[in-house]
């Protein structure tokens, strides 16, 4: 994996929070590692996000869970089917996982916890520009349960091409080795050390396994939608 | 059960006993000839020789006794019949002989029985069948003499002689055999077997004596029986002490009889069962005792006997007419026929009426069934209950399940708020012992008049308490599901990054902290230890490298922090360097995980933190 060529622009950037200081925080931040030039845009609710975002909208766009007229999950989850373009980055208040986990399942590549120091949100943030994306023990703990529940199943449709879509977006040996290694508190560095790779490489793989996650749940959503007769 | 149904049964049966047996009587008579003119004359115990003069012309059945009252010895019956032609053999019949005999045809010993003196063979229990042919035969006159062993008290003499063809006679012997010998000899067998099943019962149920009783009786009875099938007097020396013994018998059946229909009437009389017992007693001790004067004056003994046995029937009669209960008017019936045959009996003890078969023993099986199906059916009622108390005993165990299951659910109830609300205490005292101790700090910093604090402090403050509260949420999130590698994780993640970015290269090494739990408080305690080392590493010790280690030996756990920075000397109050209110809270949580922080710091050479946690058994 090429961590160069899934870089991400941080310039547009769109942040969806309705909190006055949490939004100047994260503008700040954002422009401290943009400059001042940067193209940053600021939502407080969910209908003027989606009215900010044109068809071709790209950049990036950090969204609240908490909004005054939604959940900012349901935002990510319309972003990813209706702006692809639009890389989407959770903002998470105490980091509950399941919170964490629904937004990434819904097709957020990072999350950032509010209650962490500008210069932790500053890392994260330089993470998912170089085409990474962070994880904690917790996330990844949370990640692997998942796996484990949704690997024993889904022996009874047997539809072949499915399994095989499916299998393309299982997780790779490598990908799997750093969840556990992060579930049990590894830094990116030691990670790093241990497997022989850059920590900026590690990042990447994070990125991919959030991707797959996400890939995983539609492809779940679509294959349950068939069986119970919604879809043909 | 249809009980006048069986009633008719009864009643056919006897009626068809006595029809068979008049009809044959009947129907061999026109081939049969009775012979009831005979001469008899006494004779001693010893005599081998009819006497040749002191006969005299008798009529049979012949009961000497009534002829010569005193008379204990031998009577010779002589009787003479003309025999027209020897072609074929004929028949003889001997109805009825008391008590041993021989028999002689014209002069030749035909039978003898063992014992013709004491003590008597007893042949007068069955009727006694010859077959007599040529040489012995005679055309013309025939002599048959037969010599009777006897004591007067017993009723000694001759029945009947008939003579005929071998066929007819031989019709006549065998239905005197059933009816007479078969019968009894049933009656006994039945009376045993029914006497020792209900034993049995009784045995295996002591509550039960209704069992016991009717058992009794039966046994009694069936030794009563004997006495009309066996041959001779075994196990007494003498007719005197087997009469005695028997009549013992009858007495004590009758009593025992007598308690078995109170017990089936669920009553009880302890007087007049007391005597009953007490009546029993004397007659065998008389019996035993003084047989040669209970022997002969028998009937003082029999007659009062039956009386009371037709007192206690008639009794019984009355009750079983008013009740209601099917198995007590059962044995009623059973018995009301039997009481009516039995006046006939009496009669021919009584020589009321002449005759040798007693017709009760017809009617005893018929007693016996009916009193064994009263008593089986009081058992299955007994079954009845039972079964139905178990289905009443089930139902009630049901009711006390569900009242036991709603009972332990209403406890699991509680027991599961209180558990709730001891998980708060819990939360809430997690928050007490560092957020909320950090929080009054920095109120109480921030309201100081005199030193208004720098913001940069206050943030740090606050920054502390933000800590502090990630690691309660943590541990009251994953303590259930986590072990203390998966607790730490997060932290040493977190520390990691924030050790990183201060340029503080941070390595960690944890030993065999898979599987293992502390608890939820002390695994807090722990947590904030480590947490507040490493702060006191990021904030104050310039270090470029600390080392963190968690590691189990068997019972004991050891945590240690090391950092290379610049050191300080213990006890020396440092600028900036929080010797005082740092070290007193790491000693303070040491303290509380049951362990002493081992301080090493020298100026210059880094600080090392150092404890020792005993693990308690009950740690998994």
């Amino acid at each position: 994996m090429e961590s160069a060529e899934n870089g991400i622009d941080l310039s547009p950037t769109l942040i969806v929070e309705d909190h006055p200081a949490m939004r100047q925080r994260l503008l700040q931040l954002v422009v401290g590692l943009t400059g001042s030039d940067a193209q940053i845009t600021t939502a407080n609710s969910i209908a003027s996000a989606k009215a900010l975002l044109d068809e071709d909208a790209s950049g990036v766009a950090l969204i609240d869970i908490g909004l005054p007229d939604g959940n900012g999950i349901e935002l990510i989850a319309w972003l990813h089917i209706h702006r692809p373009q639009v890389t989407s980055v959770v903002i998470s208040a105490w980091g509950h996982e399941d919170t964490v986990l629904a937004a990434l399942r819904a097709g957020a590549i990072g999350y950032l916890l509010k209650e962490r120091d500008d210069v932790e949100l500053s890392l994260a943030l330089q993470s998912i520009r170089r085409g990474g994306a962070p994880i904690d023990p917790n996330i990844a703990r949370g990640i692997l349960a998942l796996l484990q529940l949704s690997a024993e199943p889904v022996t009874t449709g047997a539809r072949v091409a499915e399994v095989a879509e499916r299998s393309e977006h299982a997780l790779s040996e490598r990908e799997s080795e750093i969840l556990r290694l992060v579930a049990r508190g590894y830094s990116n560095r030691e990670i790093a050390e241990l497997i022989t790779l850059s920590r900026f490489t590690i990042e990447g793989y994070t990125k991919s396994i959030y991707r797959k996650l996400a890939v995983r749940s539609r492809t779940a959503a679509v294959f349950e939608a068939k069986a119970l007769g919604l879809l043909y | 059960m249809n009980y006048s149904r069986l009633a008719w049964l009864c009643l056919a049966w006897l009626l068809a006993a006595c029809t068979i047996s008049t009809l044959q009587a009947q129907s061999v008579a026109s081939t049969v000839v009775t012979l009831d003119r005979a001469e008899a004359v006494q004779a001693g115990w010893d005599s081998s020789m009819p006497p040749a003069t002191g006969w005299v012309p008798i009529k049979l059945m012949d009961y000497w006794n009534t002829r010569w009252p005193h008379h204990d010895g031998v009577v010779w019956y002589r009787v003479h019949w003309n025999q027209a032609s020897t072609d074929a053999p004929i028949g003889l019949l001997l109805d009825y002989v008391c008590m041993a005999d021989a028999v002689y045809v014209n002069g030749s010993v035909v039978y003898r029985d063992p014992q013709l003196v004491e003590p008597l063979s007893r042949s007068w229990v069955a009727p006694q069948f010859f077959l007599i042919d040529k040489p012995l035969l005679h055309i013309g006159d025939n002599t048959l003499l037969v010599r009777v062993s006897g004591l007067a008290a017993y009723q000694p003499g001759l029945g009947k002689v008939q003579i005929g063809s071998n066929s007819a006679v031989q019709a006549l012997y065998r239905s005197g055999m059933r009816w007479r010998y078969d019968v009894r000899l049933f009656n006994f067998a039945i009376s045993a077997v029914l006497g020792v099943l209900f034993g049995m019962l009784w045995l295996l149920r002591r509550r039960d004596t209704v069992y016991g009783w009717y058992a009794l009786s039966t046994l009694f009875g069936a030794g009563y029986a004997w006495n009309y099938v066996t041959a001779s007097t075994w196990p007494f020396a003498s007719t005197d002490a087997w009469q005695a013994f028997v009549v013992a018998l009858l007495v004590t059946s009758t009593c025992s009889f007598t308690v078995f229909l109170l017990r089936f009437c669920e009553r009880r009389w302890p007087r007049t069962e007391a005597a009953m017992g007490l009546a029993s007693l004397a007659a065998f001790a008389f019996a035993l005792l003084d047989p040669h004067r209970m022997g002969p004056w028998r009937n003082v003994w029999v007659l009062p006997t039956i009386l009371f046995y037709y007192a206690t029937i008639a009794t019984f009669l009355w009750h079983a007419a008013r009740s209601r209960r099917i198995e007590v008017r059962v044995l009623g019936i059973s018995m009301l026929l039997p009481i009516l045959l039995s006046f006939h009996d009496l009669a021919l003890y009584l020589e009321l009426i002449h005759g040798n078969n007693y017709i009760g023993a017809l009617t005893s099986p018929l007693t016996l069934v009916g009193m064994a199906f009263a008593v089986a059916w009081r058992f299955s009622a007994a079954m009845r209950r039972a079964e139905g108390f178990n289905v009443e005993l089930r139902h009630k165990v049901d009711i006390a399940t569900t009242q036991l299951g709603d009972t332990l659910a209403r406890e699991h109830a509680l027991a599961l708020d209180n558990t709730r609300i001891g998980e708060r205490l819990n939360l809430v005292r997690d928050l007490h012992d560092g957020f909320g101790g950090s929080l009054l700090g920095a109120i109480a910093a921030l309201e100081n008049p005199q030193r208004p604090p720098e913001p940069a402090h206050v943030v740090s403050t606050l920054k502390e308490l933000r800590d502090d509260l990630r690691l309660v949420i943590d541990t009251t999130t994953h303590e259930q599901d986590s072990d203390l590698a998966g607790l730490l994780a997060p932290l040493r993640h977190r520390w990691s990054q924030r050790l990183d970015v201060a340029g503080i290269d941070s390595r960690w090494r944890l030993d065999g902290l898979d599987g293992l739990h502390l608890g939820p408080a002390r695994s807090l305690d722990l947590l904030r230890l480590l947490q507040e080392a490493l702060t006191n590493v990021l904030k104050h010790s310039h270090a470029s490298r600390v080392d963190v280690a968690v590691g189990r030996a068997d019972t004991q756990l050891s945590i240690e922090v090391r950092d290379d920075g610049d050191g300080f000397e213990p006890g020396v109050a440092h600028d900036g360097r929080p010797s005082g209110a740092g070290l007193a809270s790491l000693r303070a949580r040491a303290t509380r995980l049951g362990s002493v922080l081992v301080l090493d710091a020298l100026p210059g050479r880094g600080v090392t933190l150092r404890l020792d946690v005993l693990l308690q058994a009950s740690s998994r």
